[in-house]
């Protein structure tokens, strides 16, 4: 027993790790590029075309024609989970940041901030709900995806839920699946948390 | 016009620092998995039969050499582990001479058991670096199997029976559709006119069990055929090839430690399909682990040894 619960213990770390590394990784890129297309709207529509390609690319295929280039283990997983994590954060921050009225920029310019100010200052904070939305799309999304990490030797919940299909064995499933789906909603929890700390007073509804 | 290229340049900008950002996380990776030397990594597909066998293989080597050896087993289809075995991130897996003929070299079946290996043998060898060492006894070929209930329903024994039952549906392992010497093959061959679904190699049985298909693609010596009750029906116009698994090594290795292809040596030959069958019913009905069994059968390999 105990030694089960290690077993899944350590699996879900390994999960956890792969997750929270491609979505630091997702975020890093996806935001400042959704935020770079509100400057160049032109190229906003093949931008946001060639990110959702990926999401076109069936899960198992992408990670196998990665292999011959990546190899096995956590490099190609790690990759897949970034490009399918990319497209709801690039397009949340561009979506929130655009649809800011345009008469609170107008007046923050006549306040005399330069746009890297208005950017920072006002037009993140305001438009955080939408970003953070994405990210959480994101992440629960990518805690699901991980799963098939395990088949091509990357670890984590995936091991449990493949071996026990492949036995006909729904407890093994459940090892695999119940921790994954805690996982998805702690992540996503603890995103909500931190978005309300992020967002400053005067933008928080209801306060 | 210059302003849409300015935003075009900025674009690389991005690609550039995903670029570099995977190198670094890229360079710890590495750096965690930082392989020692008189290291090999043993790989195997992810279904039973290939994870023992890989384990077998992995203790084998263990016990008679000092070499180390990580597992990667469970690892998806044929291409996933034939791909890393190119790749150099596996050293070795266990594979069937049937899927190497026709699978992998895309040839089409030909003679007995014998003809198989040399002909895998050959050409593996000239086409990609590969080495098979010598095939086990047991034959885990492909199968079509029917529940008991049906096959006395409908009086099939023979694989050749189906064609008086068009439409019969099908559940075919998503490997087995696509293959040559699976589906697509197989119709061809026997005439057949199947409604033929892929689905997950698990899922195949308790969906035959419960009657939401008539007929499944099997493994021969899968130890489910008897858990689940089903008939095997005869393969009477002889298309499936012969599919003795052996060990499957980069030549890289073998010619880096000479001492592998001995330590392997003892599986020559052994293993039957009963046995087989009984170490497969062990891991997926009785829930032994795969390192459990695998670690009785080294003992027992072993002991037989002179």
């Amino acid at each position: 027993m105990t030694e089960t619960l290690a077993a899944v213990g350590i699996a879900t770390l390994e999960h956890l790790e792969l997750t929270a590394l491609a979505l630091v990784m997702a975020a890093l890129i996806g935001v400042p590029l959704g935020a770079y297309l509100t400057r160049f709207r032109e190229l906003s529509g093949p931008v946001l075309g060639l990110v959702g390609v990926f999401q076109t690319i069936p899960s198992l295929a992408l990670l196998g024609l990665l292999i011959p280039v990546l190899g096995i283990g956590a490099k190609p997983a790690l990759v897949a989970l970034y490009l399918y994590a990319l497209l709801p954060i690039v397009r949340n921050t561009f979506a929130g940041l655009d649809s800011i009225d345009p008469a609170v920029l107008d007046a923050a310019r006549g306040m005399g901030m330069r746009e890297r100010q208005i950017l920072v200052r006002i037009s993140l904070p305001l438009a955080l709900p939408v970003v953070m939305g994405g990210i959480r799309t994101s992440t629960v999304m990518c805690v699901g995806l991980a799963t098939l990490a395990a088949l091509i030797g990357a670890g984590g919940l995936g091991r449990f839920i493949f071996r026990g299909i492949s036995m006909v064995d729904s407890e093994q499933i459940m090892m695999g699946a119940v921790p994954a789906a805690l996982l998805a909603l702690l992540l996503d929890g603890l995103l909500g948390l931190l978005e309300r700390r992020l967002l400053p007073r005067g933008v928080r509804r209801g306060s | 016009m210059k302003r849409t290229l300015l935003g075009i340049a900025g674009l690389f900008g991005f690609v550039v620092a995903s670029v570099a950002l995977f190198a670094v996380v890229f360079a710890l990776v590495d750096l965690r998995e930082n392989r020692s030397p008189r290291t090999i990594s043993i790989g195997s597909k992810a279904f039973t039969e290939s994870i023992v066998l890989a384990e077998v293989m992995a203790e084998l080597i263990e016990r008679k050499t000092d070499i180390r050896v990580i597992r990667r087993t469970n690892l998806g289809g044929t291409h996933i582990v034939f791909e890393a075995l190119r790749a150099g991130e596996i050293d070795l897996y266990p594979e069937y001479t049937g899927t190497g003929l026709v699978a992998i070299l895309k040839l089409s079946a030909q003679g007995d058991a014998e003809r198989t290996f040399r002909s895998v043998s050959q050409e593996f060898s000239r086409r990609f670096a590969l080495s098979w060492l010598a095939p086990m006894a047991f034959n885990n070929t492909y199968a079509l199997a029917v529940t008991k209930r049906k096959s006395r329903e409908l009086a099939l024994e023979r694989i050749s029976d189906l064609t008086r039952h068009p439409g019969l549906v099908a559940g075919f392992a998503s490997e087995f559709m696509a293959r040559e010497d699976g589906y697509p093959g197989l119709i061809r061959r026997y005439g057949l006119e199947l409604d033929a679904r892929g689905m997950e190699a698990g899922l195949m049985y308790g969906a035959v069990a419960t009657g939401e298909v008539d007929v499944i693609s099997a493994y021969a010596t899968d130890g489910r055929i008897d858990k689940f009750g089903l008939v095997v029906l005869e393969d009477d116009r002889g298309f499936f090839p012969p599919y003795h698994a052996a060990p499957l090594v980069r030549r890289e290795t073998l010619e880096e430690f000479a001492e592998i292809a001995p330590a392997l040596a003892v599986l020559a030959g052994k293993l039957t399909d009963a046995e087989m069958r009984r170490v497969n019913a062990a891991v997926d009905i009785g829930g032994r682990t795969p390192e459990s069994v695998a670690a009785e059968i080294v003992a027992r390999l072993l002991e037989s040894e002179p």
